[in-house]
């Protein structure tokens, strides 16, 4: 891990140009316009205490509604209680109210909120609205874009509650909101030139994600390396892995593999 | 007083001959391909547009369109606004047919008003450079040294 660092690290810094196009965070910036982006996210988490792969499928659809405004819908399916099955689904809208271009670089704000509704049970203390627990959030984020660099900070306050089918939170309800952080760098390492829209893509991304529960003052910090490829300008793969670094909440499988395909339709609304 | 001078400034205006040939423009805020591809696909979707080449490394979109078709500054902008980002400079290489132009003295044609500033007098004739200054079509730096902004619909102010 500490290598995987290292290497990322290094090569974020020797690179040229610049992206924000981040995988477990939303930059400040929007979808285009009238675009739709369809995604489908995976995820491959050990659990801790076994040698349990879940699988998280969700699959999203992402519809730019104006230069300020989009939305977001998905569907969380998983493995996680012995059979692959629906589990619920959650709503996100994103506004961008600040917006400072120049040539090669911005400086956008944008506020962001989520409901997210899932039947399964509860299984760790960890507040986790994609693809675990019933709840909302609502934050903010900044993204300076530097020429060369694209950098990205989120906050946002997180509310859980009672997933569907009778399964409680049972962590107490004083424990029941937390504080997200997050801190996402990303960089552009080919191609070194651009000529067309057909040149291939590859980015590389780290972001640092953590959780601190305001009731309880417990608290995880994960990492997340990821390299992206962007294909004709228009479509994606994200190959990522998210990595706890340090944590006193109770968690249930906080480390794996993490893979998103996804087209963008532009214009077509 | 903004409306009246406007007024006045039509009724005095010159009415000339001229075709806008291509639009160059340059959008902010972006770097990468996706980004650019957001932009060239949204202004492929107006009506007048026949061609957008982008150039990716420079960010700079050279459109050109439909003969004899009536063409509108304001959606262009408005489709990179929509993608995103914004237009930094917005040159209009426009054909000229032995038209007078005197500093300050508004110019028609195709339902546009260019004021010209700071120019000096002088009789246009063949293809010219004429760049746009008011706010959305330069950079939020240059709109703040020199503050136009269109006081009424497909009016610009604009130097050669």
């Amino acid at each position: 891990m500490r290598k995987l660092l290292i290497i990322a690290i290094v090569l974020l810094t020797i690179s040229s140009h610049a992206q924000e196009l981040y995988s477990f965070t939303e930059p400040a910036s929007n979808m285009a316009a009238g675009s739709i982006g369809l995604r489908i996210d995976n995820s491959i988490m050990k659990e801790l205490n076994s040698s349990k792969i879940n699988y998280h499928l969700i699959p999203e659809i992402r519809i730019g509604i104006s230069k300020k405004l989009m939305i977001m819908g998905n569907f969380f399916f998983s493995n996680r209680n012995e059979q692959f099955k629906a589990e619920g689904g959650s709503i996100y809208a994103k506004y961008r109210f600040l917006s400072n271009d120049a040539v090669q670089r911005h400086f956008r704000m944008a506020v962001f909120g989520t409901i997210s509704f899932n039947n399964s049970d509860i299984h760790q203390e960890e507040i986790n609205l994609y693809g675990h627990n019933t709840g909302f959030e609502a934050g903010i984020v900044a993204t300076q874009l530097l020429r060369k660099v694209a950098l990205s900070s989120a906050i946002s306050l997180v509310k859980v509650l009672d997933n569907g089918n009778n399964n409680k939170y049972e962590y107490g309800s004083k424990n029941s909101r937390a504080i997200n952080y997050s801190f996402s760098v990303g960089k552009l390492m080919l191609p070194r030139e651009y000529r067309n829209y057909r040149q291939t893509n590859v980015n590389l991304m780290l972001e640092t994600l953590g959780q601190l529960n305001t009731g309880s003052g417990k608290y995880y910090l994960d990492i997340a390396p990821v390299i992206q490829l962007i294909f004709n300008s228009e479509s994606r793969i994200d190959i990522g892995y998210r990595k706890q670094v340090s944590s006193n909440l109770i968690r249930t499988s906080p480390n794996g593999f993490f893979v998103r395909i996804e087209h963008n339709f532009f214009n077509v609304l | 007083m903004k409306k009246t001078f406007l007024f006045i400034a039509i009724i005095v205006s010159v009415t000339t001959k001229a075709q806008v040939r291509t639009v160059s423009l340059q959008a902010s805020g972006l770097t990468c391909s996706m980004c650019s591809n957001a932009i060239n696909k949204a202004l492929k979707t107006l009506d007048f547009v026949q061609k957008v080449e982008a150039d990716i490394k420079t960010y700079t979109f050279e459109i050109s369109f439909k003969p004899n078709i009536d063409l509108d500054f304001d959606m262009i902008r408005k489709k990179v606004e929509g993608a995103g980002f914004a237009v930094c400079s917005f040159v209009a290489h426009i054909h000229f047919d032995n038209t007078q132009v005197l500093n300050n003295q508004p110019i028609q044609f195709q339902e546009k008003t260019f004021l010209p500033i700071d120019t000096t007098d002088q009789i246009l004739s063949g293809e010219k450079k004429v760049r746009i200054l008011d706010k959305g079509f330069v950079s939020p730096k240059e709109y703040k040294m020199n503050p136009f902004s269109v006081a009424s619909p497909r009016t610009y102010h604009v130097s050669f």
